[in-house]
């Protein structure tokens, strides 16, 4: 009985691994812009697929696929962000909820345009499984709990030390005020928004070997599980992000071993409403910041 | 002033080309009303099935290729038109209204998943347009159909009630499973699987431990395999999506229970993608399809050889039983001597098909009696158990 609740806490943390590196940086992204980018899944979806691609038709190595998968993303971030996030800087909420759908619609669509929208099967990583405490688990699993971790603790660090760190906090806390002082507002949101994106792509490639399946309309379902961590988390909020993934990951597994598979979903919407009623600012800050 | 007279422009270019595309076709539409045959293929093109979808059109076309090489049905060329029911059953009703209202066409294949051919059923009804099923197996649809109500509904696909018998009496009987697990698809087709096998499995001394459904597109199955790892199931009972099948034989591989716990039920366990994926995990599995490329008859191996020759790919069931459903139209097209649909319908209910399974005649449900085939995987191969035919014993109305 203990062995098997240790066991789905152990999943439910690899679980909220995947989502908190998606939502971690949908949160910061919001912190710039104070928009919610529903285009967010997406790129966790391009990731994938830019991974899927070189292995398939490149004949590429899986650790090889991690960069071209991640780097394509990037480049695909630089367009929609110069063309698109960078004008949303002072537009109103409803202009960023549309251009981020529209974006969603985009990518996705175009990628079942090219690729068709059929599954498509992910052969690499490292599917191997190897025991510990009592039960089994693939190598796989183990690295995106690593990697998660090395995230965490890197961005805790930028956003504290670093300049780029320190003019995304500005950015977050008053628009106007880093314009006096000569912080680039654009840049600081192009450069956080490519930062997100970039990490929604790792968090695809590396999921991509357990998850086996690829196809165009996978990010939505992603975009839907971060939008109620971000707001348990705090929205902007880098370390309340990480518990509330953590969080969201352990009930749906405790809840889909011991209710049952069809209400893991529910999980996530029904935090989303509590939430919502009860702590609109997030679990983590004492107050509404926005 | 520059804005305005680019819109201008805008504005007469866009009729000069709105024009162009009307007048050419407008000879074409008159001739297309008496001498080409529409048909409509609703078929999830998008989504989570988007593979049934793709083999859906891939059997349907080559189907027509071939009919309409021979200089069509008496004359009379088959025009096909796709439209995509994503697989859910608000886009299959809105499909099927399209293909009625802008393509006019005459005749429906349509579509794979239950809840959406349930969905569509009284669109059709309403058109009075002939919706031929060629791939759901909820009981429900011819439940309801011919004597049940909807007087245009026909299925040529044998149902879960047959398919949950057939799979329950083989697990039970000849591999000898007593304590079983239920990881289904959470839709009509999954459930009313799993409804049927509850009734038959208690005929086999067979019990159910545990029983869980997942959403479509579900991509982590790790809690529920270790419960079933830990309740002691000999077997799950699994009537899921083909995309889903090499994820769960991952999952089960990762999680221990690869040749332990065998895979018994529906969901495309016999192609060599799914089996390559976790060899291990599907040997022994049992599955009770339709038809499968390994189906010994000259006509289905023609078929397969025909379709992998076209696409470089060996046909799915959806592939094989879309290919046929035109074939029969064909048929029963060709027995009515006119396209008209209410002949076609009449000519329909009489006929007798010989398909590459077998002779298909139609009930008073308008179900075709057809054989569901059971397979099982050995060495990493499907191997044909036997077809078995049950005769449906429908509700009192």
């Amino acid at each position: 009985m203990f062995s098997t609740i240790l066991e789905q806490i152990v999943n439910g943390i690899v679980t909220g691994s995947v989502y908190a590196i998606v939502a971690v940086g949908m949160t910061m992204i919001f912190g710039v812009l104070r928009a919610i980018n529903f285009a967010h899944g997406e790129y966790y979806m391009l990731g994938t697929f830019g991974a899927w691609f070189s292995i398939d038709y490149l004949g590429l190595s899986y650790e090889a696929s991690i960069v071209v998968g991640v780097l394509s993303t990037i480049v695909v971030a630089y367009v929609v962000g110069k063309l698109v996030m960078q004008r949303m800087v002072g537009a109103p909420a409803e202009s960023g909820v549309l251009a981020t759908l529209g974006i969603a619609l985009v990518l996705q669509n175009t990628v079942i345009l090219v690729f068709g929208g059929g599954y498509k099967f992910f052969s690499g990583g490292y599917i191997e499984p190897v025991s510990i405490l009592g039960f089994s688990l693939a190598q796989q699993r183990i690295l995106i709990l690593v990697v998660c971790l090395l995230v965490f603790v890197g961005l805790e660090l930028m956003v504290t030390y670093s300049r780029m760190g320190k003019s995304m906090r500005a950015v977050s806390q008053n628009v106007d005020c880093c314009e006096v002082v000569g912080i680039d507002v654009p840049q600081v949101v192009l450069r956080t928004f490519i930062l997100g994106a970039a990490l929604a792509a790792l968090s695809g490639v590396l999921t991509a070997p357990v998850n086996v399946s690829v196809y165009g309309g996978m990010g939505e379902l992603i975009t839907f599980k971060t939008l109620p961590i971000i707001i348990m988390g705090g929205l902007g909020n880098v370390r309340g992000t990480f518990f509330a993934a953590m969080i969201l990951g352990i009930a749906e597994s405790l809840v889909a071993t011991y209710v049952g598979l069809q209400f893991r979903d529910t999980v996530g919407f029904a935090t989303l409403i509590l939430m919502l009623m009860w702590r609109p600012h997030g679990l983590f800050s004492t107050q509404a910041r926005f | 002033m520059k804005y305005t007279s680019s819109r201008r422009a805008f504005c007469i270019s866009s009729a000069i080309l709105s024009l162009a595309a009307v007048v050419p076709g407008l000879p074409g539409l008159a001739q297309a009303a008496d001498e080409t045959i529409k048909l409509g293929i609703v078929a999830p093109m998008s989504g989570p099935n988007a593979r049934y979808g793709a083999f859906s059109m891939r059997g349907a076309e080559l189907a027509v290729k071939d009919i309409n090489a021979v200089g069509g049905v008496d004359g009379r060329k088959i025009e096909l038109f796709n439209a995509d029911s994503q697989g859910t059953p608000v886009e299959g009703v809105s499909a099927t209204r399209r293909l009625i209202d802008e393509d006019e066409v005459n005749y429906i294949i349509g579509d794979v998943s239950s809840s959406v051919t349930l969905a569509m059923q009284p669109v059709a009804e309403d058109a009075g347009v002939l919706l031929l099923n060629a791939a759901s197996s909820n009981p429900k649809i011819t439940y309801g159909a011919g004597v049940g109500g909807y007087k245009w509904t026909f299925r040529n696909y044998p149902t879960d009630e047959n398919r949950a018998f057939v799979v329950a009496k083989y697990a039970a009987e000849q591999r000898g499973f007593s304590k079983f697990a239920v990881l289904s698809v959470d839709s009509d087709y999954g459930r009313s699987a799993i409804e049927f096998t509850k009734k038959y499995l208690p005929e086999f001394k067979g019990e159910i431990l545990s029983e869980d459904y997942y959403k479509e597109g579900e991509v982590d199955f790790r809690s529920v395999l270790a419960k079933i790892r830990d309740n002691g199931a000999q077997a799950i009972i699994m009537y899921g999506l083909a995309d889903t099948t090499p994820i769960v034989a991952r999952q089960m591989v990762e999680i221990g229970l690869a040749g332990k716990v065998t895979l018994v039920g529906n969901g495309e366990f016999n192609t060599e993608k799914t089996i390559k994926s976790a060899p291990t995990a599907l040997e022994g599995a049992v599955e009770a399809a339709a038809w499968l490329p390994a189906f010994d008859s000259p006509e289905s191996k023609a078929f397969v050889e025909k379709f992998t020759t076209e696409y470089n790919e060996a046909p799915n069931n959806h592939a094989y039983v879309h290919w046929d459903t035109v074939n029969l139209l064909a048929k029963a097209i060709h027995e009515a001597g006119s396209a008209d649909r209410e002949k076609v319908r009449d000519a329909l209910s009489k006929i007798k098909y010989k398909s590459p399974v077998g002779d298909v005649t139609f009930d008073d449900h308008n179900q075709a009696r057809l054989p569901m085939i059971l397979l099982q995987i050995e060495n990493g191969k499907p191997s044909v158990k036997g077809a078995y035919t049950a005769d449906i014993q429908y509700p009192a109305q």
